[in-house]
């Protein structure tokens, strides 16, 4: 969609072509402050025309380019997409860094507010351009030990999935599928409370020169906004991700509201159910291949991220034990991105075990009373391997 | 499906009897998940189910369940001598909520389980015996002490047995956790520990939770049943003893000179919990329960 057919009054597109800004994506990776300055007016002008700006982009459906092959996107788009990509932050910059988040202003990092950053999301450079289109998908895998910290990366996955559009967040809802009885409501009002907290920081240290915008979210909001269910047998769970489909159809509302769709899908954890006693290992396999294909069908059908949990279990080689993620290697397969969590000394560690795009690292991080935060030791550092 | 509504979704949790240990667990025990405590032998666990069997009978308004308990047990005998004792001074300090005539003994359940298959058996059966039970005072609890004597003999060190053990910890995990969610229970497992032997590397040493490692009267030990039985568990806190050497100081006719006490120190720690930060606190047991202390 072209400037010229924003609803904008002429003086305004006027000073947006002359600028430069001829496209509507070339204005979705640039914050208010910057556009007011390129364009001479005032931050709420520039709000204002974002604002429109990113409502006309929501009701498009697709890229109107031509292109040889039905669907294809020519890669210069592509590009151009992917740059203005929105993150979800997993709140520990040095886990947004390695999971190429990048760190927007420095600024933000020294008031301990990480960059707005997906942590699923970013693994999102990497598109696949199918037959319906060149939609994104977002398929992560995390294991790791228990007490490492899984159900608490989910809970604030779940939560940061919600931090508002102009906080530079994704302002989505969270579907949060629990098999194993581990979501404590409390902690998660807990971390919620916290990502308020730290957004009204945010707040005043940015906007500082500028009227207050206030914070009316509250955490009982937040929590509203995770769809939790809670599933008890490995049955439960295939017709639940089935029911999904349904469920994400009926929620699909478009209106101007602070949180329009479900953006995240978090399932914790995705093998729990599948470890007992199956008579034929055949049928488990051919059962986890269904539901993997249907939750990337869903990631794809309303672009939505799928972060699953997953346990470890020990492989035996030869004559020695290894960690391995439970289910078999054939699940580990069926994942484009593989996070595994672990213990290094006394610190918590993420390691990018798979990924088409990004490369393999590992980054500190610690489990607070707030949440997921930056691991506060002195020896740390991100090693890229 | 619908998904609930996590406004409306409140854990409920069981006071243990202390209000110190209340505070390190965040208001006791929580319904609708499992918490195993781990410990070697004689440093309370048993003491902590019985306690919490008692104290689930309190109304909700004083931290309970109001609620009976089903009380499933491995080893032998029951205690029953104990759990009187502990009953009189339950009923004691809490004479207003019990009639002169109540007994909160009639309020535990006892059943013995023999091996792991006997504890599925017993499951099924559980289903409609907690739905009877609604009737009178419901079960909101229900204590497995311990879980790790009926794994500990029947199975070889092959790995064809093992993963039909690991196989059979989820199963019983899954039962335990519908049950729970089922009816809001409370599910307390105990579990045995294993001493680590060797240097602390590989699978030896593989640490889950909090904790560098697990030390308990000197030496370095490790939960039984291992990483899978791990991943059962929604909590798990660790109970540690140790002998300590003391110097006290006392007064003697020839003057001042100190003595060297030995004293047992027991501490208990969270090793994971979903809910509860990285503490630890120290507590004794004494004719009346197991209580915490304030340094």
């Amino acid at each position: 969609m072209e400037i010229w057919r924003l609803p904008i009054s002429a003086s305004q597109r006027g000073k947006l072509i002359s600028a430069g800004y001829i496209s509507l994506s070339s204005l979705s990776s640039i914050s208010s402050s910057d556009l007011a300055r390129e364009l001479k007016v005032s931050e709420s002008e520039a709000m204002n025309i974002l604002k429109v700006a990113s409502h006309s982009r929501g009701s498009e459906t697709s890229n109107a380019s031509c292109s040889i092959v039905e669907g294809a996107q020519s890669a210069w788009d592509m590009l151009h997409d992917e740059e203005s990509l929105m993150h979800i932050t997993t709140s520990s910059a040095d886990l947004d860094n390695i999971l190429g988040g990048g760190i927007h202003c420095k600024e933000v990092t020294e008031i301990g507010w990480s960059s707005l950053s997906l942590i699923v999301n970013s693994v999102l450079k990497y598109k696949l351009t199918t037959a319906f289109g060149s939609e994104s998908i977002i398929f992560m895998l995390i294991g790791g030990v228990p007490g490492i910290g899984k159900t608490q990366l989910g809970i604030q996955i779940a939560v940061n999935v919600q931090i508002p559009n102009d906080f530079g967040g994704l302002g989505g809802k969270a579907i949060y599928i629990d098999t194993e009885g581990s979501f404590m409501v409390e902690r998660a009002f807990q971390i919620a409370e916290a990502c308020i907290e730290d957004m009204s920081e945010y707040n005043r240290f940015l906007r500082k020169d500028f009227q207050e915008c206030k914070i009316k979210i509250l955490p009982q909001d937040i929590l509203e906004n995770i769809f939790y269910f809670r599933i008890c047998s490995y049955t439960e769970q295939i017709a639940l991700i089935n029911y999904l489909d349904k469920f994400l159809s009926e929620h699909k509302d478009v209106d101007m509201s602070l949180w329009s769709q479900v953006k995240v899908i978090v399932v914790d954890s995705v093998t729990f159910h599948f470890r007992q006693d199956f008579d034929d290992m055949a049928l488990r396999t051919r059962v986890l291949s269904g539901m993997a294909l249907k939750l990337m069908n869903l990631a794809k059908r309303f672009s939505l991220a799928v972060v699953l949990l997953n346990q470890v279990t020990t492989k035996h080689t030869e004559a020695s034990f290894q960690l391995a993620l439970a289910l078999g290697d054939s699940w580990s397969h069926t994942c484009t991105n593989r996070i595994v969590l672990y213990w290094n000394g006394n610190e918590r560690y993420a390691y990018i075990d798979k990924s088409p795009s990004l490369r393999s690292a590992s980054a500190a991080y610690s489990v607070t009373a707030r949440g997921i935060r930056n691991s506060s030791s002195s020896c740390k550092r991100i090693k890229m391997m | 499906m619908t998904p609930q509504s996590l406004l409306q979704l409140t854990s409920q949790k069981c006071t243990t009897g202390c209000p110190i240990l209340d505070r390190l667990l965040y208001g006791g025990i929580p319904c609708d998940s499992i918490t195993e405590i781990v410990a070697e032998s004689g440093s309370g666990k048993t003491q902590i189910c019985l306690q919490l069997s008692l104290h689930a009978q309190l109304p909700v308004s004083h931290g309970g369940l109001a609620a009976s308990s089903l009380y499933l047990h491995t080893e032998f005998p029951f205690p029953f001598r104990r759990l009187h004792q502990l009953c009189l001074s339950f009923r004691s300090s809490n004479a207003h909520h019990f009639p002169v005539n109540d007994n909160p003994c009639d309020r535990i359940f006892v059943q013995s389980v023999h091996t792991a298959d006997h504890l599925l058996e017993i499951m099924s059966k559980t289903d409609p015996f907690i739905e009877n039970s609604k009737n009178q005072v419901p079960v909101r609890l229900i204590v497995i002490d311990s879980i790790a004597a009926l794994f500990r003999s029947d199975f070889d060190n092959t790995p064809v047995e093992l993963k039909r053990r690991s196989s059979l910890f989820f199963k019983i995990s899954s039962k335990l956790k519908a049950l729970a969610k089922r009816f809001n229970l409370a599910v307390l497992v105990t579990n045995q520990v294993v001493d680590l032997v060797g240097p602390n590397e590989g699978i030896n040493g593989l640490r889950i939770g909090n904790l560098v490692c697990l030390h308990t009267s000197g030496r370095r030990v490790c939960p039984a049943l291992g990483l899978a039985w791990a991943n059962c568990v929604n909590s798990r806190l660790f109970l540690s003893r140790n002998e300590e050497v003391i110097r006290e100081e006392n007064e003697k006719s020839n003057g001042q000179s100190c003595d060297f006490v030995k004293k047992k120190m027991r501490k208990l720690y969270v090793v994971f919990a979903p809910h509860l930060p990285e503490s630890s606190c120290e507590f004794e047991i004494t004719r009346e329960g197991l209580f915490g202390v304030e340094r």
